[in-house]
């Protein structure tokens, strides 16, 4: 290599409890580049950087910036070091401004009358320069998503950073968005900075990055740059060689053939002018309209917090939409309670599995039965028959795959990938005729992913029909046979698998389409 | 192999706890192992204090299964002392007012009276839960103290027994008496009914549909009722249930041992409830054991008081200790 390397990790370890996150792992970043650290959920990805970031504290291994030998304590020092980090979810104050929460924790030019406008002429300098532009004075609450993200970048711009980390920078934004952010990461890498992006997605990496770091189960795999090397070949590492990728559905670029859900029965689930507003008159949910057929895969897309959890919760009958009727198979289900729904006309992966899906004080047998505990064969009369029970248990730890020591085992000793699993295999367990699943992908990596693609594929052999509310909209394009839109608690458009186009999904999250629409409403 | 590992870190406990009292035992000047040698063999002796054992290990675990059962659902009974002394209060009642009653109906009227009247003493501060959200920590804590009002009341009123000393009502009908196991000395049947109430309570917990919905509540009421179960029905109903249960422990203490009503019948059963509740950490298969264990100790430490003048508070702080420890080991485990 003719550049010396800002940034070295050599055979960086990390041990949580007995779990080995970090084996042996080493990465360098050169100046100007984009380095991609990709890998599947639980490869360590963001461990390492968080060790780099002063977040954990590594328990081997050496870090060389510069040249020199760095001891980082934690994020503060990381930053006047130069090494800055946009997590996941933004740690920002939602009614300050833009402005305040970037100059939050640095020393301002007047202290005492907190007069600002040298620093906001700063923070705008700085939105021109690197394509972000962003209203110093917008308060951080009433931005989208992918604004918001521009903040947290110009917060460590700000800093002075000369390495920027983006955890999953692409979670929650449109494509279009993602587009306006590879052009501003681009513009600043020219700039002499470089930056590593965290990230499961291949086809992202791709696009973006010069050079790319596989990690597997805490371990590297390989690093390459992009000109070296085939999708095949990232691919291959980013999986490892216990799956077979020919049959796989999420490596089918979505070609996957598109079975004809049968129109002419009765749909599955009817949803009319069903809204939802909360006890204080705020509207969640208005004026829904769809259809899901039988042997239907019904695909949701939208911005986190549109009313994904919403529409799941009024289907489920968690909660009782305020208006409108809910039909099943043609029968009226408005306010039949869940308990009632779960015996055989709906299953349920809940979006927040921790708080809504998951018993931690319970054993892994106790949640794998939940909600299915008053049915055969679990129970008879009422009295619960933990044979069977633990037989069938063991059964689904197999087969889904299950890292657990047994069916006693309490579900506190398990891992979010796991606690994912037990969510999913629950969801399969029984029969239902709906099932509802909120972003089911969640933490599980790609083997995985591919396990739950082909289990819902199997469902439209059978007849039976999936509500799909997903944040991944890779996922919704590759697998659903129809999208609907959700923005705003409402449906702004629904697409039929033959018109799946990114950017009008895009459009249509963002609400642009919409506004439009509104306007030309409004015009007439 | 397992049940040995989880026993050790409470013999650890006990026997740590009783080193750390041991030294305030020397600091009174007392003979140390001589007083735990009072503690700990003084129900095994003689058949007297067998029996003394038994029948503070009857009170002991109806008021812990008091506890555990709201605890299994995620929620705190602190009304045990007060839902018993209403279940006392009810059973004496009866027994006094029917006691010309012949055994096959007062009996199951005294019983039934009592149970009755600790669940309603559990059923308001469920109420409040269920419709305003009250905290039931307060309420059922608050009850308590309403009741010593109560028991004041009847037992000083038209129901007194003019003779006694102390606030007691006079003996309620012979038929209102709890069959005898054994004559001399007294053990009455009592006894039966809290193995059977325990026993029940620990197949319910593990072996129902019912008793899943109450673990399931208590491990995590949001995603429970998420997937069907009407939490707020479980805490209503396992408070309701733990009031029935010390209601019970009352009806025992007044138709099979005092067969009156005295003031101060509670003695402090709440608290020694909930220390053996903890212990057992709400495992309801461990109650009956913990709570032979704290009855064995309770009873040694009054002989150790009359025979070396040793405080019987000193039973308290090995008590304390022996929780500390236990929940100690907890964290030094996690560790």
């Amino acid at each position: 290599m003719e550049k010396e390397a800002i940034l070295e990790l050599r055979n960086i370890r990390k041990v949580f409890d007995k779990n080995v996150a970090l084996d042996s792992v080493s990465f360098s970043l050169y100046p100007g580049e984009i380095h991609g650290l990709l890998g599947g959920n639980g490869a360590g990805k963001t461990t390492l950087m968080n060790v780099l970031y002063g977040l954990y504290r590594r328990d081997d291994g050496e870090i060389n910036f510069h040249g020199q030998k760095l001891n980082i304590q934690g994020p503060r020092d990381a930053i006047t070091h130069g090494i800055g980090m946009v997590h996941q979810h933004f740690l920002q104050i939602g009614n300050y401004t833009v402005l305040e929460n970037i100059v939050l924790g640095t020393d301002v030019s007047h202290p005492v009358t907190m007069k600002l406008s040298a620093e906001a002429q700063k923070i705008v300098d700085l939105g021109n320069r690197f394509r972000l532009p962003v209203d110093p004075n917008a308060v951080v609450d009433t931005l989208p998503v992918g604004t918001r993200q521009k903040v947290e970048i110009l917060k460590a711009l700000y800093r002075g950073v000369e390495v920027l980390i983006l955890d999953e920078p692409t979670t929650n934004l449109t494509p279009q968005e993602v587009d306006d952010l590879f052009e501003s990461l681009r513009v600043i890498v020219n700039e002499g900075l470089s930056i590593v992006f965290i990230t499961h997605k291949l086809r992202e990496v791709l696009h973006v990055c010069d050079r790319i770091t596989v990690l597997r189960e805490g371990r590297n795999i390989t690093s390459l740059t992009r000109a070296e090397a085939s999708e095949e070949i990232f691919v291959r590492a980013m999986v490892g060689d216990q799956m077979e990728i020919e049959g796989s559905v999420y490596f089918s670029h979505g070609s996957m053939a598109n079975t004809a859900a049968d129109e002419s029965a009765i749909p599955a689930l009817e949803m009319h002018d069903v809204g939802l507003k909360t006890k204080e008159g705020i509207s969640r949910l208005a004026g829904l309209n769809f259809q899901i057929r039988q042997g239907e895969l019904f695909g949701v897309a939208g911005v986190a917090g549109n009313g994904q959890r919403e529409l799941a919760e009024c289907v489920t009958g968690v909660v009782i939409p305020t208006e409108g009727k809910i039909l099943m198979k043609g029968q009226d289900v408005t306010g039949v309670s869940v308990c009632e729904l779960l015996k055989d006309w709906i299953s349920y992966i809940p979006e927040d599995r921790l708080h809504d899906g998951f018993l931690p004080k319970a054993n892994v047998a106790q949640n794998l039965i939940l909600g299915y505990h008053r049915q055969k064969p679990y129970c008879e009369g009422s009295i619960i028959k933990w044979d069977t029970v633990y037989d069938k248990v063991r059964g689904y730890i197999g087969e889904y795959k299950i890292k657990t020591n047994g069916p006693e085992d309490p579900g506190g000793n398990l891992s979010g990938g796991n606690i994912q699993r037990v969510m999913i295999a629950r969801a399969f367990s029984m029969n239902s005729h709906l099932m509802v699943a909120h972003n089911p992908t969640r933490g599980l990596d790609i083997p995985s992913m591919d396990f739950v693609y082909n289990k819902m594929l199997e469902r439209k052999e059978t007849g039976a029909s999936t509500l799909l509310i997903s944040e991944d909209l890779d996922e919704l394009l590759l697998i659903c046979d129809r999208i609907a839109v959700l923005y705003r608690g409402q449906i702004v458009g629904i697409l039929d698998r033959k018109d799946f186009d990114k950017y009008a999904i895009g459009r249509l999250m963002s609400g642009i389409q919409a506004e439009e629409t509104a306007d030309l409403r409004a015009a007439s | 192999m397992t049940i040995v590992r989880k026993l050790v870190p409470y013999l650890i406990a006990i026997i740590a706890s009783f080193a750390a009292a041991g030294i305030f035992i020397a600091l009174t000047g007392a003979n140390v192992f001589q007083a735990y040698e009072t503690i700990l063999f003084t129900s095994f002796r003689t058949p007297n204090g067998f029996v003394q054992t038994l029948l503070k290990f009857i009170p002991l675990t109806l008021q812990a299964l008091a506890f555990t059962i709201p605890l299994t659902a995620g929620k705190f009974n602190m009304g045990g002392e007060g839902q018993m002394i209403v279940g006392a209060i009810a059973a004496s009642v009866v027994g006094i007012l029917g006691a010309d009653l012949p055994a096959v109906i007062l009996l199951p009227l005294v019983v039934l009276a009592g149970v009755a009247a600790g669940a309603i003493w559990g059923f308001i501060p469920a109420w409040l839960l269920y419709k305003f959200n009250i905290n039931e920590i307060l309420t059922s804590m608050l009850l308590n103290f309403v009741s010593f009002q109560i028991i004041d009341l009847v037992a000083t009123g038209s129901l007194r027994d003019p003779v006694a000393g102390h606030p007691t009502t006079v003996q309620i009908g012979q038929g209102g008496f709890l069959p005898m196991l054994i004559n001399n000395p007294p053990l009455n049947t009592g006894l039966i009914l809290a193995l059977l109430v325990a026993a029940g309570v620990y197949l319910y917990t593990t072996r129902t549909t019912g008793g899943y919905e109450l673990v399931a509540t208590g491990a995590n009421p949001r995603a429970a009722s998420v997937f069907g179960i009407n939490v707020k029905r479980m805490f209503v109903f396992s408070i309701v249930l733990a009031g029935a249960i010390a209601g019970l422990s009352g009806v025992i203490e007044v138709a099979g041992v005092q067969h009156r009503l005295i003031v101060g019948l509670q003695h402090n059963f709440l608290v020694l409830g909930v220390i053996i509740a903890l212990i057992s950490r709400g495992n309801n298969l461990a109650v009956p054991f913990v709570a032979f264990f704290i009855a064995i100790l309770e009873i040694g430490a009054s002989a150790m008081q009359r025979t070396m003048n040793v405080p019987i508070e000193m039973v308290f702080i090995v008590e304390a200790l022996v929780l500390l420890f236990v929940l100690l080991s907890d964290v030094v485990r996690r560790r």
